[in-house]
Formats: C-alpha cells, sequence, structure tokens
C-alpha cells in the first residue's frame, strides 16, 4: 500500500486519531484542515476522513487523516483502520479524568490491531479549559512510559494543532526515506541493465 | 527652307488647335452664363419669399414663450392635484380599513351568533369555519376599533362569544377526535382531523392524526412480528422472515406517508410533514427495536458474538481453544439476513429525509427557518432509535462478515487441494471466491463504511493469512536433490496427474514449490480483478457519493492493491529461491565446459568443431530439457520469468568463462556465431525480445571477431556506426587482449 502511495504522491501518510468520545478529536482535524472550530458538533459516525497537503521541506506530502468515532457501538468499524495507519494520535480530555483513564485500553486495542512500526503519539486537547483535572507532567510521564510522542493542544485556541500535524508528518517522511534507501537496496534484487535501447544491437546482429 | 515652312505649318497647326479649344470653351462658358441667368429670377422669388416670412416667425417666438408659460402652470397645478390624490388615495386606503373593519365586525356578529347555533346544530364544520373567519382577523386590530367605536360593549361581547365558541370547539373537536378514534369511525376521524386546522389546532390536529396511525401500525406490527415468530423452520422464508417484517414494516410506514402527505399538504398546508414523521417515527423505533430484540433472541446473536470475541482473545493470547468454533458456514445464511435488515434501514431513512427534504423545499420560504428545519430532520434521524438499531446491525454484521472471512480462509488453506493437471491448487480460487462474496454482501448493506471496512479486513486477511501461507511455503525451498532432471519431471508430472503427493519428501517439497509460485500468480490477476469490480458494484450500489466519501472508498481500495506489491514480493523471493537451488547448480557447469574447448582453432580444426557436437549445441540441449521441464507446471508468466532469470544468469556466467579463454580470429568467429545461435533460441521460446539481456555479450562476441584492432574505431566515438555500448573501455581493452593474434602495445595505443 505504501509503496502504490509513493506513485501517486511524493509522500502519502495515514494518520488515525482514537480516543474517547467528546475529547475533540474532530476539532482537533477540522482546525487542522480547514482552520474552523465547530461548535455542537455531533457525536461522529463510524469514521470520518479527510485530506490535507503540506510541505515539508520542499517536498509534498498528502496526509490522510482518518476520524475515528469515539462511541463503543461504531468500534468494529474504526478498529479495521489501525493496520493501515503510519501514525495514530490518541486523544483525551485534560479537564475529563475518564478519558485519560481509559488510555490503558486504547493502548491494548492499538496493541492488538495496529502495525508495531506505527508513530504512536498521545494528545491531551482542551488545555483552553480552567477545569484541569489532569497535570501537564501526568500525561508527559504516560507517554514516555508507553514510548509516545506527547503533546497538549487546544482545538478552540488553534494551540499547538499545527505543529502536532507537522511534526508527525516531519516524522514519516524521515521514516519513508529510510525505508526506500532500504528498499531499493540493490543486494536484494538483480542488477538488470536498465537502457533499453534495442537500436544498438541490431547493427551488432 | 522647306523644313522652316515645316515648322511653320507645324505652329499653324498647333495654333488652329488652340483657338478651336478657346472657342470650345467659350461656347461652355455662355452656356453657363446663360443658365445662371435664367435662375436668377428663381432665386430672386425666393429671397422675397423668405423677407416674407419674417414677421411670421416673430410671432411664432411670442406664441412658443406664452406656450411654455401655460405648460409650467399647467405641471405646477397638477403637482398639486397628485397630492391631493395621494390624500385621497390614503383616505381611501382608512375607509377600506374601515370597510374591513366593519366588514370584521359584521362578520364577527354573524360569526359569533352563527357559532353557537353551527355548535347546537352539530355542524362543526361550520362552527370552525366562523372561528376560522374570527381567527383570520388582525386580533389588534379588532381591539382597536373597540376602543374607537360607542357601542363596545357589544362587539366586546362578540369577541368574548367567539373565543369562548373556539375554546368550546376546540375542546368538543378534540373530544369528538378521540371518540371517533376509539370508536375506530375512519369517516369521522378524517372529519374532525380536517377542522383541527381552521381552529389553529395545526400541531395539535396533526399530533392527535399521527398517534392515531401510530396505533394501527403498532397493531399491524404486532400481528406481523407474530407471525414471523411462529414461522416454523421449515418455511423458505424462515432464514430472512425477521427482515421480511422489517420491510413490511417500513413499508406500512411509507404507505401511510405517501397516502396523507397530500392531506396534510390540503388542509394544513406544506412544510408540516417533519411534525407528523415525528411522531410516526416514535412508533417506527418502538417497533424496529422490538423486531431487532426478538431477532437477536431467536438468532442468538448475542451468544454468537461473544463466541467469536472469545476465540479471537484465546487464539490471540496463544492458548489451546478448547470451545466449540462457529463453523463460519452456519453463519452464512445469517449474515445474510442482517445485510438486507440493514440495507433495508438505510433504504427508509433516505426515503424519509427525501421525502421531508421535498416538503420543507416547497413549504418553508424563509431561509433560516428552512435550515432550521432541515437541522432538526438531521437529528431527528441521527437521534432515532432506527439509527441507533441501524448501527448495532452493522456493528453486528461486521463482527460476524469478519469472522466469516477469517475462518473460511483459513478452511480454505487447510483443505488446500490440488487438482489434477492444474497449475494453482484450491486455495487461490477459493479464497478470493470467499473475499469477494464478503465484500459483495457489504455492498449489499448500502454503508459505505461498511464497505470500506470489510474491505480493510479483506486486505489484513489476503496480507497476512493468505500471503503468509504462500510465502511459508516458499519458504521450504525448492530442493536441488540428486535426480536426473527428466526424472525429476517425471515424478512431478506423475504426482500431478494422480491429484495425490508421492511418498518422497523431495518430490512433494517441489510441487508445493511450484504450485505455491503459480498461486502467487494467479493472485495477482485476481487481486487487480477484484479491485475493479468492487469501484464498479460500489458505484452501482450507491450511487451519488461525494468527493470524501469516494477519496475514503479509494483510500482503502488503495490497500487492496498493496496486496499485488506483497505478492509481487513473494514472486521475486520465489525466483531468487529456484535460481540459486535450480538454475545456478545446472548452468554453471553446463556453461563451464566452454573452458574444456580450444578456442584458438586452425581451418581444419573449425570444420571438425562444425562437424561434431559443439558447445553451443550441447548447451543449448541443456536448457531445452530444464525449460520444457518447467514450461507445462509454471503458468505462462511465472514461466517468462523463469527463463529471464536462467537468461540473466546464462549470459553472466558465459561471458565469466570467456573472459577466462584465449581466443584467435577463428574462435573469436565461432564464439560469434555461438552467441547468435543462443540468444536466437532464447528468444524463439519467449514473447518478449531477449536481446537486451543478451546485448553485454553480443558485443564481447562482436569484438572478439574482429579482424582488426582498429575495427573497434567504426563502432566507437562519433563514427557511422557507433554504438551504445554496454561495456566500459577497460573492459573493451581486457576482451581485446583476449585476442592471442592481437599485440598488447596495438590494443594499449587504442583511444576509447
Amino acid at each position: 500500500m505504501f509503496c502504490i502511495c509513493l506513485w501517486v504522491f511524493p509522500f502519502a501518510s495515514v494518520q488515525v486519531l482514537v480516543g474517547n468520545a467528546g475529547v475533540g478529536k474532530t476539532c482537533l482535524v477540522r482546525r487542522f484542515t480547514q482552520g474552523l472550530f465547530p461548535p455542537g458538533q455531533g457525536a461522529t459516525i463510524g469514521v470520518d476522513f479527510m485530506i490535507k497537503t503540506v510541505e515539508v521541506g520542499n517536498e509534498k506530502v498528502k496526509l490522510q487523516i482518518w476520524d475515528t468515532a469515539g462511541q463503543e457501538r461504531f468500534r468494529s468499524i474504526t478498529q479495521s483502520y489501525y493496520r493501515s495507519a503510519h501514525a495514530l494520535i490518541l486523544v483525551y480530555d485534560i479537564s475529563c479524568q475518564p478519558t485519560f483513564d481509559c488510555l490503558p485500553d486504547w493502548l491494548r486495542e492499538i496493541e492488538e490491531y495496529a502495525s508495531s512500526k506505527v508513530l504512536r503519539v498521545l494528545v491531551g486537547n482542551k488545555i483552553d479549559r480552567d477545569d484541569r483535572e489532569i497535570p501537564t507532567q501526568v500525561g508527559e510521564e504516560f507517554a514516555e512510559r508507553h514510548n509516545m510522542y506527547f503533546l497538549e493542544t487546544s482545538a478552540k485556541e488553534s494551540d499547538n494543532v499545527e505543529r502536532l500535524f507537522m511534526q508527525i508528518a516531519d516524522d514519516l517522511m524521515k521514516q519513508a526515506r529510510m525505508t526506500n534507501a532500504q528498499r531499493y537496496d540493490p543486494s536484494h534484487y538483480n542488477v538488470e541493465p536498465t537502457t533499453t535501447d534495442s537500436g544498438c544491437c541490431s547493427r551488432l546482429n | 527652307m522647306s523644313s522652316k515652312e515645316n515648322s511653320y505649318l507645324e505652329i499653324e497647326q498647333l495654333c488652329q488647335q488652340e483657338l478651336e479649344k478657346l472657342q470650345l470653351e467659350e461656347e461652355t462658358l455662355l452656356a453657363d452664363l446663360n443658365g445662371m441667368l435664367n435662375q436668377k429670377t428663381y432665386i430672386e422669388d425666393k429671397i422675397r419669399g423668405l423677407s416674407r416670412l419674417i414677421p411670421t416667425l416673430k410671432i411664432m417666438k411670442n406664441e412658443a414663450q406664452d406656450l411654455v408659460e401655460t405648460i409650467n402652470d399647467i405641471s405646477e397645478s397638477s403637482e398639486k392635484i397628485s397630492s391631493k390624490i395621494r390624500q385621497l388615495d390614503s383616505a381611501r386606503g382608512h375607509g377600506d380599513e374601515c370597510l374591513l373593519r366593519v366588514n370584521d365586525l359584521i362578520d364577527l356578529e354573524i360569526c359569533s351568533q352563527g357559532v353557537q347555533q353551527a355548535i347546537l346544530d352539530l355542524d362543526y364544520e361550520k362552527g370552525a369555519a366562523h372561528v376560522h373567519r374570527f381567527l383570520s382577523m388582525d386580533q389588534t386590530l379588532l381591539k382597536r376599533t373597540a376602543n374607537d367605536m360607542n357601542n363596545v360593549s357589544n362587539m366586546l361581547n362578540s369577541v368574548r362569544t367567539l373565543q369562548e365558541a373556539a375554546n368550546q370547539l376546540q375542546a368538543i373537536v378534540e373530544h369528538k377526535f378521540n371518540e371517533a378514534v376509539n370508536a375506530e369511525d375512519l369517516a369521522a376521524i378524517e372529519r374532525f382531523f380536517k377542522i383541527f386546522p381552521l381552529l389553529g389546532m395545526h400541531e395539535q390536529g396533526l399530533k392527535n392524526f399521527c398517534t392515531f396511525l401510530r396505533t394501527k401500525l403498532a397493531l399491524t406490527a404486532e400481528k406481523n412480528l407474530k407471525v414471523a415468530v411462529t414461522t416454523p423452520l421449515a418455511d423458505k422464508r424462515h432464514p430472512i422472515i425477521y427482515a421480511d417484517t422489517m420491510i413490511l414494516l417500513f413499508e406500512g410506514l411509507a404507505r401511510v406517508i405517501e397516502t396523507h402527505q397530500p392531506l396534510f399538504e390540503t388542509y394544513y398546508g406544506p412544510g408540516r410533514l417533519i411534525s407528523a414523521v415525528n411522531i410516526l417515527q416514535k412508533e417506527c423505533d418502538t417497533q424496529v427495536k422490538r423486531i431487532i430484540m426478538e431477532w437477536s433472541k431467536t438468532r442468538q446473536i448475542q451468544k454468537k458474538i461473544q463466541q467469536i470475541n472469545e476465540m479471537s482473545r484465546m487464539t490471540s493470547s496463544g492458548s489451546f481453544n478448547k470451545l466449540e468454533k462457529i463453523d463460519p458456514k452456519d453463519l452464512d445464511i445469517l449474515i445474510g439476513e442482517i445485510s438486507l435488515m440493514h440495507y433495508r434501514c438505510e433504504l427508509y431513512i433516505k426515503f424519509i429525509e427525501r421525502k421531508i427534504a421535498a416538503d420543507i423545499d416547497v413549504g418553508i420560504a424563509d431561509q433560516e427557518q428552512r435550515t432550521k428545519t432541515t437541522k432538526t430532520l438531521e437529528q431527528l434521524i441521527l437521534n432515532s432509535e432506527l439509527s441507533q438499531c441501524k448501527h448495532d446491525l452493522l456493528s453486528h454484521y461486521l463482527k460476524l462478515e469478519q469472522y466469516f472471512m477469517e475462518e473460511s480462509v483459513a478452511k480454505a488453506v487447510n483443505m488446500d487441494q490440488l487438482e489434477p493437471s492444474f497449475q494453482t491448487s484450491s486455495l487461490v480460487d477459493d479464497t478470493f471466491f470467499i473475499v469477494r462474496k464478503s465484500i459483495r454482501r457489504s455492498i449489499s448493506t448500502g454503508s459505505l463504511d461498511g464497505i470500506c471496512v470489510t474491505i480493510n479486513n479483506a486486505c489484513r486477511v489476503l496480507e497476512n493469512d493468505f500471503c503468509d501461507v504462500i510465502k511459508a511455503r516458499l519458504k521450504q525451498g525448492y530442493p536441488s536433490g540428486y535426480l536426473d532432471l527428466t526424472q525429476a519431471y517425471n515424478v512431478l508430472q506423475n504426482s500431478i496427474q494422480q491429484g495425490r503427493l508421492q511418498s518422497g519428501d523431495t518430490e512433494q517439497s517441489r510441487t508445493s514449490f511450484i504450485v505455491a509460485l503459480n498461486n502467487a500468480d494467479n493472485s495477482t490477476k485476481y487481486v487487480n480483478a477484484l479491485v475493479d469490480s468492487i469501484m464498479k458494484e460500489t458505484e452501482g450500489a450507491c450511487p451519488n457519493l461525494n468527493a470524501t466519501e469516494k477519496g475514503k472508498l479509494e483510500s482503502c481500495l488503495s490497500g487492496i492493491s498493496g496486496v499485488s506489491v506483497k505478492l509481487s514480493e513473494i514472486l521475486d523471493y520465489g525466483f531468487q529461491q529456484l535460481k540459486s537451488t535450480v538454475i545456478k547448480p545446472r548452468v554453471n557447469p553446463w556453461v563451464d565446459q566452454f573452458l574444456n574447448f580450444s578456442h584458438q582453432l586452425t581451418e581444419d580444426e573449425l570444420s571438425a568443431y562444425e562437424a561434431g557436437e559443439s558447445f553451443i549445441q550441447i548447451l543449448i540441449m541443456n536448457l531445452e530439457t530444464l525449460l520444457s521441464s518447467f514450461k507445462d507446471i509454471l503458468t505462462a508468466n511465472n514461466y517468462e520469468n523463469f527463463i529471464k532469470v536462467l537468461t540473466t544468469e546464462v549470459t553472466q556466467r558465459f561471458e565469466k568463462v570467456i573472459m577466462k579463454s584465449q581466443f584467435n580470429r577463428l574462435g573469436g568467429l565461432v564464439l560469434d556465431k555461438d552467441v547468435r545461435s543462443l540468444a536466437g533460441y532464447i528468444t524463439s521460446g519467449t514473447y518478449w525480445s531477449a536481446r537486451d539481456q543478451f546485448a553485454r555479450l553480443t558485443q564481447i562476441a562482436t569484438i572478439l571477431n574482429f579482424e582488426q584492432i582498429d575495427e573497434i574505431n567504426e563502432y566507437w566515438g562519433n563514427s557511422d556506426g557507433a554504438i551504445t555500448w554496454r561495456l566500459s573501455p577497460s573492459e573493451i581493452k581486457s576482451i581485446l587482449n583476449l585476442r592471442s593474434d592481437f599485440r598488447s602495445d596495438d590494443i594499449k595505443r587504442l583511444r576509447l
């Protein structure tokens, strides 16, 4: 799949957002892709799909962002998207302890369905709110313990949203360059002559 | 003299000519003068006439000034008049208003008298019409009128009477309606239903009427559900009886909406369908929920899902699976029923959306109100129990479908069988049949999410369960063994023809390797066909996908295309194996035979060499044997690939042994012939040109076939015969050095 995308665009990456219902996944994506903060949004149904092309070091990167529903009854839909993801963004609400307490459950899901090489990012959203329940440090420690990136954001105030996605694009780009270098390692393949000018040989014959 | 005379004559002639000219001119001048004289009187007349006109013009000017003044006067007075008219207009407006008020008052009087009588006469239509008339009056205006009038009490009385009558009528009609509902008197129900809007009770009327319709629907639905529950197992419809019950419910609802919509529109006005559907939806929700509950109980959905969940937990934790596995075949019909149920929910929701949207379009003009109502519609559908049930159905469907696909493919892997004289085993056809079936079924649910998830799951099953099996078989390798090749070929053929594998491990592994390779090749074709057909079928089933939805589908489909990438990696891996176990060990000794021949030939030796079995004939014969042993057991693509790998190996090895030999002119000639016949042989057996693979070898042979060292210049640089070299200058020099009859000093001196 990866390879196909490479031909269509210089580089395409797939990102999936997961986390409890109401933590603001859709708002994060909307803020990043459309620059909007739509208040009073209904719950996402199934998965939403959005594309944004960004530039990383003069190269265009097509970000495919899958915004999954947080509700339990859509789990059988959302789970199927983990496998092809290059990055998973796990979101919780810093003003809501239960959304943080669920993180281990989400990690278990990721463990079960996603590729082991997937880039994992922990995001504490809604830092614009005054009623914070989870201190930054607690989130940081959790992320560190589970080998994830960590960032706190506010989709409402547009804090760190751009940074979050651009950082991921940047990292995936680096990863892709490395795998690409491996992919075309000549020792794995027959080295065959590359030019196909048949005119020359006909003369010799 | 004569010349002088001549000149005089000439002059005279000229003078004559001039004279004639002058005379002519004089005549024309005279004519002109005459003409002018003639006109003189005429012109003088004109002038006289004009001078007579002057006083008249003066009069005209004065008159015109008078006219302007008059017009100004008129315009002033007309403006005055128009302002008067305006005043008159407004006065008439007041008059009209008065008339209206008087009319209203008269009507009020009539209505207040009539309404009582009508109520007494039980003529509710008439009474309601009076009340309607009363309600259509401007109530504030009435109040103002009351203030202006002397006989206030009289009018206020009428108003009071009417208000009372309205309340009375409202109560009566509501009561009568309920009575009619209880008596199931359809005519009466319809009668009072039509009276409600006259009394300004639009919402109330719709509510009452739809509540009545609800009870009717509930009765039918209950009956249908009872029939469904008691349907005998042997009945043909039994496997999808709940989907049938569902469609009966939806059809009933749709019929109610379709038949009553014109009624609503006529008596209540357009734009009110949403209120009606809102009430009917509650019944729909209740009934759908009941059907689902009954269905889930009868089909033991929870138990099955739980079993599946437990099984996946056990396999993922690695513990041995003691649970009785559900046979995926047993789920097949159930999955079909769920997809049908889901599709029917989807269809009904689409129907409601379409109906109400059209009604809103016609009935609500105000843009703001329209968006608000549209939003209400969205919320109505989103929050309905029907939508929840639909989501739950989809969730069940996806769980079961995933299990079905995984287990069926696992079964296909376990039951993999090689039919005699087939190049691929049953695994490929079976797997793709299952995957295709699942995806098709997901398309029949009508849910894009369902399709996408099933595609995702199919990707996973194909990439992991299916490809890994093929790869694992290739990993076991192709044993080269000590068997003579023809013998090996016969054994392989036998085992394929008899449809069972021979006891020998070697042959078994060989067959399974070759079949795996063929399976991978055939699967690539199937994958491409699968992507095409999904795209087409989805477009057929969901024709109005927007750009985002299309992107979603395409993104998921690209995952399936990714399977073919993995397959081609597997094929590469397989050919690497074949190369190291089959091709290299055989080709190398065959080509190495070249070293046993002398390539510095005399004329006699040349003819002897050509008469006897030459190196190249033996090589081609050996290659022929090797190729023919693979020709029938490999698929066409794989066979082509096999030849390619073989050719690369042969040409590379050939190059190596050439570099180890010494040639004279005749030796070079023979080599050139040999290379051509080898290239000819390979090309004859393939659809592609092997020329490119032979490019280096051909060039080496050409160099060794030179008569003189300088010949290289004909092929090098800017000369006419220059070619694209695959050999570097230093390689060319070392090849030239292989010719024992070329002096190395001359070679060194070459400028390349």
